[in-house]
């Protein structure tokens, strides 16, 4: 079986799963009594904003690595990490204004923890942009990956912008060093809807990678690394 | 005389809670075609 066709089968589960979610969030966990439903976009935001984190962190360490070895492989996996994190933080930037609206009263407000997640946004944004304006593939890739290292460096901010200052933004209630302050019902649809965006962001990054060795055996880019 | 705490009503935002849910379906599904009609180009 093709890599690409690897990845579709597992997108296809992803979303199978994610269906799934909706299925479960919307009729089958209770609502939150002070936020009401929209408490319920909890469920695809904070899953969506962790892999937007994870995927830049991976962005970043495989720069990192490249820089030292020099392998396609690296810059290739971070290109498709690029492009699913940039599809993720899109979703988090969409669904958060939605929720903010309802509980917080305002759509968007520049605190530390939503000023810094559109930074990476743009960041991503940039990322791409570089990939795509610079055609020699060894100066592109070294170029990408120091904007992949800034934007690992940028992540820890982010999560940590919350207890840093004060903010708008809650506090973690999952990812944190204490247990969780969930009741279990809403923790159990959690925990399935991070598996189903694990699966989607392995499964794109999967098609994705195969897209690239596809471009690059289709333009005879022997890849100059060196 | 015993007193019933008062809970307060559940907020009625579901509106909110579709339209997020909408935008995400609809950015995955948009990319998942994306991909597949960039990966099943020959």
């Amino acid at each position: 079986m093709s890599l690409a066709r690897k990845g579709r089968w597992i997108t296809l589960v992803g979303l199978v799963c994610l269906a799934g979610v909706y299925v479960r969030a919307l009729a089958f966990t209770p609502v939150e009594r002070l936020q009401g439903p929209a408490q319920k976009i909890f469920y695809l935001h904070v899953p969506a904003a962790l892999w937007t984190e994870a995927a830049m962190v991976l962005v970043g360490l495989a720069g990192i690595f490249y820089l030292f070895l020099r392998d396609p492989r690296l810059d290739r996996f971070a290109a498709a990490s690029a492009e699913v994190g940039t599809v993720f933080a899109t979703i988090v930037l969409t669904t958060g204004p939605i929720w903010g609206k309802p509980v917080w009263g305002t759509w968007w407000t520049w605190d530390a923890r939503l000023t810094s997640t559109l930074f990476l946004f743009f960041l991503y944004v940039g990322y791409l942009l570089v990939r795509g304006a610079v055609r020699d593939p060894g100066l592109r890739a070294r170029y990408a990956a120091v904007l992949g290292i800034c934007g690992l460096c940028l992540v820890p901010f982010i999560h940590l912008s919350v207890f840093l200052f004060r903010t708008l933004h809650p506090q973690p209630i999952i990812v944190k060093p204490s247990a969780p302050s969930l009741p279990g019902s809403m923790l159990a649809t959690w925990l399935f809807s991070l598996a189903a965006f694990t699966l989607l962001y392995v499964g794109f990054v999967t098609q994705r990678y195969a897209l690239s060795l596809a471009r690059e055996a289709q333009h005879g880019e022997h890849a100059d690394h060196a | 005389m015993g007193s019933t705490p008062i809970m307060p009503d559940v907020p009625r935002n579901a509106a909110y809670m579709v339209a997020a849910y909408i935008v995400t379906a609809v950015i995955l599904l948009a990319y998942a075609l994306s991909l597949y009609r960039r990966t099943a180009k020959p």
